[in-house]
């Protein structure tokens, strides 16, 4: 018989640590273990258990409080593993973590190919009353203004290496950077609006 | 006073042109969590709130836009701010000379406000002062004049009391209320007729003098 769930729905998928840790030879040292919470960013993250540590049962087990471990783990997230170990504990209840299959590990490790299709734009307008105090300023200090002035956008230098570039001289973007609304997604949105 | 969202208010009404004339508001016109969910909405199950890829996307953009935007602006005001002091002179010690004479500048346009606002800050501190002591003062006034009306009550309470203490019953005229006790026996039992009618007495028979209660108890 198929199961039907009942009550509030949840984000969570997949299994608290200790069902996946207490299930396997030596507590699962040097398997890989993922939050499935974290799967939705391009960049892989993923958790190598190192060392594992039972709790003591509580003094009043519930179904909760009994579900907790002690992992040690060297954690990967977003592509950057962190230089020390990381205790998970309070966080180990949670029923959202998935093991990896030994022969799938190295595969799920492959860090994606990012393809940089996104250009965008390396000036925006700057805001109309500061434009203005700008051009004034200039003309005060007897500056000629040949060229309009522009404000150059600053990015995130992470995201440059994955998710877009900047445009060269002469390249066109394929997004635009606007104060305003701006191009919008889709239309339909802002139909019917005065 | 008014209340701007459900944890703030507004102190002042003539002036709300800064931030130091909110409160927070720490009480809330809810149910404590304590006392846990109602029985009739135990096992109610509310939807999950969802919202369309094409608007999740739209108001991304817009707030993907406003960040870059003001990132960028920041960046760019930062850069110049710098840029002036290095432009002013070639040798560093006369740059950071430049740059500490306006830091000074900045310091005491600063400083001027706060010593405006700690102006405002005091008078109402001493007028909030004087009117709690006003306050306080009529509190005391208060209670005097119910202590005095409680003291008079209980004065009333006693004389009643000893004006009455006069028809006690006491070890020296004891055996004379006995007597007058036995001598006159009283019935409080009474029947009631479908006219109405009061029979005292427990042992009386309608038609005999209806007012007079029973001898036999």
């Amino acid at each position: 018989m198929p199961y039907k769930y009942i009550g509030r729905t949840t984000d969570f998928k997949g299994k608290s640590l200790w069902e996946i840790v207490g299930n396997l030879k030596n507590f699962g040292v040097g398997r890989m273990v993922v939050r499935s919470r974290f799967e939705r960013y391009p960049e892989k993250s993923y958790m190598k258990i190192l060392k594992v540590e039972t709790l003591p049962n509580p003094e009043k087990p519930s179904i909760d409080d009994m579900r907790f471990v002690k992992v040690w783990v060297e954690s990967t997230f977003r592509g950057k593993t962190f230089p020390e170990p990381i205790v998970i504990e309070r966080t180990s209840y949670k029923t959202d973590f998935r093991l990896i299959p030994k022969d799938e590990e190295q595969e799920y490790c492959k860090s994606p190919v990012f393809d940089c299709t996104k250009i965008v734009p390396k000036t925006m307008e700057f805001p109309p009353l500061l434009k203005e105090l700008l051009i004034r300023n200039a003309k005060a200090k007897g500056n000629s203004l040949e060229e309009e002035i522009k404000l150059e956008i600053f990015y995130n230098k992470q995201s440059l290496n994955t998710s877009y570039k900047i445009a060269k001289d002469g390249e066109k973007p394929t997004v635009e950077i606007v104060s305003g609304l701006g191009k919008p997604v889709s239309p339909r949105l802002y139909e019917g609006l005065k | 006073m008014l209340k701007l969202t459900p944890n703030l208010r507004l102190l002042s009404k003539h002036d709300a042109t800064n931030f130091t004339k909110f409160e927070s508001v720490r009480f809330r016109r809810r149910k404590p969590i304590s006392l846990g969910t109602a029985k009739s909405k135990l096992f109610k199950i509310p939807p999950r709130p969802s919202q369309s890829e094409e608007e999740k996307l739209e108001l991304q953009r817009l707030h993907n836009n406003y960040r870059t935007q003001m990132k960028s602006l920041r960046y760019y005001f930062i850069v110049n701010h710098s840029a002036e002091f290095a432009e002013a002179s070639e040798d560093p010690e006369e740059s950071r000379r430049v740059f500490e004479e306006d830091l000074k500048r900045c310091t005491s346009i600063n400083e001027k406000w706060n010593e405006k606002q700690r102006e405002i800050r005091e008078k109402a501190i001493s007028k909030q002062q004087e009117n709690d002591i006003i306050a306080a003062l009529e509190k005391v006034e208060l209670e005097k004049k119910k202590i005095k009306e409680m003291k008079e009550n209980i004065e009333e309470i006693v004389r009643k009391e000893k004006e009455q203490s006069k028809t006690f019953i006491t070890a020296e005229n004891i055996d004379a209320a006995i007597e007058q006790a036995l001598a006159n026996p009283v019935d409080y039992n009474f029947a009631l007729i479908s006219s109405g009618e009061k029979i005292l007495g427990r042992d009386n028979i309608p038609g005999r003098d209806k007012n007079k209660a029973s001898m036999n108890q």
